[in-house]
């Protein structure tokens, strides 16, 4: 190997280098980091190898092997150059198409990187979102180099830095350099690196001085440091040797953990080369300054990454800290001074140098100079390793360059800093990511490690899984970090199992103050910072688990219980009937269902099913247990009449009498189970049916009358008294019901207005709000659609007035008009799906802004194309009008469907009779009793919440029964909760292995197109009795963790050992 | 010499002089668990923290491996300190009731009840022992093992040190184990009558079982009259 003994000698060494460089020479670069090596890439490389050398390429093409480029999201992934082609997801069947293509200088056009929300192709990574954000100065080199090749180094510019120290700077001169860059340490604390260089400098010991490089990376979540250590050894120890000629130290030390294979190799083949060229050891380069580098595995406590544990880690003792003053950098490694930094901060030294310090101050904002790379993990689309300046707002890294949440789930807060850092909400991310603003924030910066959390993460959760981390990592010394981080996470596990007091939040909070200011080291003085920063951001959240107890993240296990049953608002054991169908007993699983839920019939076809949006089955990567499909074959199999319901109280003749306003879901659940508590119930409704919004809003081919009839006649009995075609307001008054005897009142008139889309015209002929046009086909066929029809919005109602349309018989053609994307449509996708088969057209991005009328009548719309900007604070991408895009639409008839309130029909009157309404036109409530500002007034269901889904209607029914018969015994109303976990064990069904690998979820049933489209007959159809047992096998059961009789009688034997 | 202010007094000491040598000399009292004559600092009960620095540079230190510097200002009782040492106090009531030492720093310290968790624990990990064993009877017999909550003290894989004599030092040093309050505690009561003027044993029946480090104690005598 050729060696270096004097700066000519260097000079020559990268004069012969370059020559050698054939800049036109074809490659093809796979990333090798250990998460594309996880994903495959070590495969993918022998096949290439194999392929080059089978077809004597070897003259053509060449294979590079390099360290992480940062999208690991993506892995593996191949470059090519000189073309700048990125292939992502790779696998050993198209290597070598890519090989082809790249020798014939052509694109395999199936592989290229294609945004999954614009379907945009990129040809080129630099145009690629995700890099194209970034500013890479020290992770784009990863991708030039193989770590393992000195030589590729140098041609990439490696070692100019040192030559130019060594050629022109004093060691002052460097010092002042890296001064006046403003490099603050990237370990997290943000010390001022050229600072603590100085202080070293100055230390007059002649028996040596230290450099040690921290690299023992041990935040959850963050490796950034093992991908610059594993892609690019050679930078750190360039820096390194800069630091060392800097500050006149002789002896260096890259601490590393022992967790890393792959970086220790890459650094131990990098020191040998180095060493062999000449450029560590003695009298380097004929300066008479000599430095040598060591390594010193870790053995993986998290606390040795703090500074003076380090040491005594280095020196061959137990990692403890020890206080400071004092500090390293006079009495470090055997009592000598020592300065330590971070892998990063090394790898900026050889920028600062080669760049010019008062260039490399111009990245990022004063004070906060230079890039930071960041490890953005958790729930995003574009997990990776970014770099970017520093100052750059939280935003731009989550929703830019990380692509946003990967699901329909909304971000909800970053955790940055690892165990040690807090975590920032959503409404927080406006804020510039630099040292102080982190911490005035709550949290730190860390080394970059950053956690992106959405609605599926519990906070109470992080906070403890943050504690466990520390109360095993910290290291003991302390009692308040060793006692007081073990205190908090058993306080945090009793919030999370339910057990949890509001005086524990006040102790948690006293508590982790006083570790944060009692404790030694910098662990302990941060470990409280999960714990304050989750408090002070989601309070809401902790108490919700503490006086709701309900875990909104479906996290919390001993609170959730079998999420499906969790999720339900009526808290349908949906476990228990998915299990009874899975052996074949229906009648069990029909009452069951009816057991929580007086409508199952009409559920089975029109619910929402909350339940198979937080199954297990699909939350942990599948896809969920169709529950909804099960609930309505056996309603379609078992009569109501098999289920007779317990009366609690016998009727007696002068029973109390309630009036219920409304005969729609909320009011009927309301009288049914007022009924079954001994009391004479009244109900009052407008039309001249019972049904409310399941006959006036919902269509007959979803739900079919009959099935709505049959069900309200079960709930119907001797108690209850239906008085049709009688409106609050014009036929009653809620004095004359108190006059009356009534002793409560119950309002469930529902939501029966559509919001207007405020336009000029709106009120012509032709143009109807989606409920009118709705009730008008529903209760009185009146066919009011004709010719081209038109529907603005993307809710159900929209979707329903749609298909509703499609099938009346002067109708051509209908189309959906939305102003956003298909994929943020409120209403269920399986509806979406259906009115897209049956020919509906669905135009997106588009908002109306004039009605259009000829003689008074209704002729089209204006409407204006939209772009997808900003995020706004639902975490959803605002709709932006795009100028001179304005177009006319040729309509006959349009149908507003953006929203429902109560409207004044309804409210007139309760505001009439002193109740409280709030601005949205509903009801005002209290939330916890349901009681409107007027004693013994009621309310439940749309008129409350504005249109809502069935079940929340039933659910509010449901609980104002309870709550009306609280109020009529003179009880207290607001009782504490109580979380409801599975208590029936119902013996699981034994699955063959071969099936279950073959489990696949059931396809919804549908008539075929031809036969559904222009009338209203049900679509959907039932599932057969095969199909029904195969897919409740499915269920993964998680009520048997509780259920289960082993479980209950382990749970005994611990607490009687206690 | 080194000039420095505490609690406000000025006062010269000399180079290498810990916070807590200094307030002891002052007579000013610092309470600590894991500090003894003759051994050498550690800084592990934080019972001993005090406040140095001002305003938003203000912060807590512990006393006894805090070296006294050039001007520095420290206070040992401020709010923030007594808050801080009621804390700690309670957590270490709350793992270790059974220490009539603790029971006493509870009484000096006002605590009448802890909010935890009631465990009882024989060792808060302070470390005298290991030093006593160490640095006074040259043995080094025993030492600290595992981190965090694992941490405990012993012998490598709990074979009997050779190097022991057997000497007692460690125990005779212990503040939890060697003094112990021996009543029969219902749950997160304590006691303290040493040294509180009211113990809680007085008005509380279920006290009846109840045998004191002090038998008899004052306040049972008072009470059987």
């Amino acid at each position: 190997m050729f060696r270096v003994s004097s700066i000519e000698d260097l000079k020559d060494l990268f004069e012969i280098v370059s020559r050698d460089v054939d800049k036109s020479r074809l490659y093809i670069v796979i990333c090798a980091g250990t998460a594309c090596q996880a994903s495959g890439s070590n495969d993918i490389i022998r096949v290439a190898k194999k392929y080059i050398l089978q077809n004597q390429l070897l003259d053509t093409i060449s294979l590079k092997i390099t360290g992480c480029h940062g999208f690991c999201e993506m892995g593996p992934f191949i470059l090519t150059e000189p073309q700048g082609a990125f292939y992502h997801k790779v696998s050993t069947e198209n290597i070598c198409r890519i090989i082809d293509a790249v020798i014939a200088n052509d694109y395999v056009e199936e592989l290229l990187y294609t945004d999954p929300q614009t379907n945009e192709k990129y040809y080129k990574q630099s145009d690629i979102p995700f890099f194209k954000k970034q500013q890479r100065t020290i992770f784009s080199m990863n991708q030039e180099i193989d770590p393992i090749r000195i030589y590729d180094y140098i041609t990439n510019g490696g070692y100019k830095a040192l030559g130019k120290v060594f050629s022109k700077l004093s060691p002052e001169q460097v010092l002042e350099e890296v001064k006046v860059s403003g490099l603050r340490g990237r370990g997290g604390a943000g010390f001022p690196t050229g600072l603590k260089w100085e202080m070293l400098a100055k230390q007059s010991i002649n028996s040596g001085k230290y450099i040690v490089c921290n690299a023992d990376e041990g935040d959850p979540g963050a490796y950034m440091d093992r991908s610059l250590l594993e892609g690019n050894p050679h930078i750190i120890i360039e820096g390194m040797i800069i630091g060392a000629y800097a500050t006149g130290s002789n002896e260096g030390i890259v601490y590393v953990r022992n967790e890393y294979p792959l970086a220790i190799k890459h650094l131990i083949i990098a020191l040998r080369q180095v060493r062999d060229i000449g450029l560590l050891g003695e009298n380097i380069l004929g300066s008479g300054f000599s430095f040598d580098i060591r390594i010193v595995k870790g053995a993986g406590a998290f606390v040795c990454g703090e500074e003076t544990a380090l040491i005594r880690s280095i020196e061959g003792k137990v990692g403890e800290p020890r206080q400071r003053p004092p500090y390293p950098v006079n009495k470090g490694i055997n009592g000598n001074p020592t300065v330590i930094n971070n892998v990063e901060t090394w790898a900026n030294i050889v920028f600062i140098i080669n760049l010019g310090a008062s260039e490399y101050a111009k990245t990022g904002t004063k004070g906060n100079s230079g890039t930071k790379i960041f490890s953005l993990v958790g729930k995003i689309k574009n997990t990776g390793l970014v770099e970017v300046p520093m100052g750059i707002t939280i935003k731009e890294i989550v929703y830019d360059i990380g692509g946003g949440p990967p699901g329909k789930a909304k971000i909800k807060a970053v955790q940055t800093g690892g165990p040690s850092g807090g975590c920032i909400p959503v409404r927080k991310f406006d804020l510039q990511i630099d040292y102080d603003s982190l911490a005035k924030a709550g949290s730190i910066m860390g080394s970059g490690g950053m956690i992106v959390m959405d609605e599926n993460t519990c906070m109470v959760d992080v906070a403890k899984y943050f504690m466990n981390f520390l109360k095993e990592e910290s290291c003991g010394k302390c009692y308040t970090c060793r006692k007081g981080t073990q205190r908090m996470y058993e306080i945090l596990d009793d919030i999370s199992k339910g057990k949890g007091t509001l005086e524990h939040l006040d102790l948690l909070e006293e508590l982790a103050l006083v570790v944060k200011d009692t404790t030694m080291c910098g662990l302990g003085q941060t470990a409280s910072n999960p714990v304050l920063s989750t408090l002070h951001y989601f309070r809401d959240e902790y108490e919700r688990h503490i006086i709701q107890k309900r875990c909104d993240a479906f996290v919390c296990k001993e609170l959730v219980g079998a999420p499906c049953q969790a999720a339900c608002p009526v808290g349908t054991e949906a476990w228990r009937y998915v299990a009874h169908i899975a052996r074949g007993e229906y009648e069990q699983a029909y009452i069951a269902i009816r057991e929580a839920n007086p409508f199952p019939s009409v559920c089975a076809r029109v619910c929402d099913h909350q339940c198979e949006e937080h199954c297990r089955a699909g939350t942990s990567g599948g896809d969920p247990v169709a529950i909804r499909l099960l609930k309505r074959f056996i309603t379609d199999r078992i009569d109501p009449s098999r289920y007779k319901p317990k009366r609690t109280t016998v009727i007696k003749k002068d029973a109390p009498q309630v009036a219920v306003i409304g005969a729609g879901p909320a009011g009927l659940t309301s009288a049914h189970y007022l009924s079954l508590k001994g009391y004479k119930v009244t109900i009052f409704e407008a039309e001249d049916k019972p049904g409310g919004m399941l006959f006036c809003a919902i269509p007959s081919y979803r739900l079919p009358r009959e099935t709505i009839k049959k069900e309200i006649v079960s709930l119907l009995d001797e108690n209850i008294t239906l008085k049709c075609n009688t409106a609050l307001g014009n036929d009653i008054t809620i004095d004359q019901l108190f006059n009356e005897g009534y002793k409560a009142v119950m309002l469930a008139m529902g939501a029966h207005k559509s919001r207007p889309l405020g336009l000029e015209n709106e009120d012509a002929d032709g143009v109807y709000p989606s409920i009118e046009f709705l009730k008008a086909f529903n209760l009185r066929n009146e066919q009011l659609a004709k010719g081209r029809v038109g529907i603005i919005g993307g809710g159900n109602s929209a979707i329903d007035a749609a298909r509703t349309a499609l099938r009346q018989k002067d109708v051509i053609s209908v189309t959906i008009l939305y102003r956003r994307t298909r994929e943020e449509m409120p209403a269920f996708a399986e509806e979406i799906e259906a009115a897209d088969q049956e020919g509906i057209k669905i135009q997106t991005l588009v908002t109306p802004t004039k009605v259009i009328t000829t003689n008074d009548f209704f002729s089209g719309l204006e409407c204006i194309n939209n772009e997808l900007g900003d995020t706004d604070s639902s975490g959803r991408r605002r709709p932006i009008p795009i100028k001179g895009t304005e177009h006319f639409i040729k309509l006959d008839t349009l149908i507003v469907a953006i929203s429902e309130d109560s409207g004044i029909d309804c409210i007139g009157p309760a505001r009439s009779s002193k109740i409280e309404v709030t601005d949205w036109n509903t009801v005002k409530i209290d939330q916890n009793t349901l009681l409107t500002s007027r004693p013994g007034v009621f309310a439940a269901g749309d008129v409350v919440t504005g249109p809502n889904t069935v079940i929340q209607a039933i659910a509010a029914g449901k609980k104002a029964a309870e709550m009306i018969d609280h109020y009529i015994k003179g009880e207290k109303m607001d009782q504490p909760k109580k979380h409801i976990l599975p208590q029936i064990y119902v013996e699981p069904f034994v699955v063959e292995l071969e099936d279950a690998w073959q489990a696949e979820r059931i396809e919804t049933p549908r008539k075929s197109i031809e036969k559904r489209k222009r009338n209203f007959a049900e679509v959907e159809v039932t599932i057969s009795d095969e199909e029904a047992r195969r897919e409740a096998q499915r269920c993964l059961r998680c009520d048997l963790e509780f259920t289960q009789p082993q479980y209950i009688e382990k749970e005994c034997i611990t607490t009687e050992g206690k | 010499m080194i000039t420095l202010q505490i609690n406000g007094l000025q006062v010269k000491v000399e180079k290498g002089t810990t916070l807590l040598e200094v307030a002891k000399f002052l007579g000013f009292p610092i309470p600590t668990l894991c500090h003894m004559e003759g051994l050498s600092p550690y800084g592990a009960c934080r019972l001993c923290v005090v406040e140095i620095g001002e305003r938003s540079n203000a912060k807590l230190v512990s006393s006894c491996t805090y070296l006294a510097e050039e001007g520095l200002k420290v206070r040992t009782a401020s709010a923030r300190v007594v808050k801080a040492r009621k804390m700690i106090i309670e957590l270490l009531l709350a793992s270790s009731p059974q220490s009539k030492t603790i029971q006493d720093l509870a009484a000096a310290y006002e605590i009448r009840q802890q909010r935890f968790k009631q465990e009882y624990e024989d060792c808060i990990l302070c470390g005298l022992c290991v030093r006593m064993c160490e640095e006074q009877m040259m043995a080094k017999a025993i030492g600290f093992r595992g981190r965090g909550e694992n941490r405990s003290i012993g012998t490598p894989f709990d074979v009997q040190a050779e190097a022991c004599r057997l000497c007692g030092g460690c125990m005779y040093v212990c503040p939890v184990c060697s003094l112990r309050c021996t009543y029969n505690e219902p749950e997160k009561a304590i006691c303290g009558a040493c040294t509180n003027l009211s113990p809680p044993c007085l008005d509380k029946e279920q006290f009846d079982d109840m045998m004191c480090y002090m038998d008899p104690c004052v306040a049972c005598e008072i009470t059987k009259d």
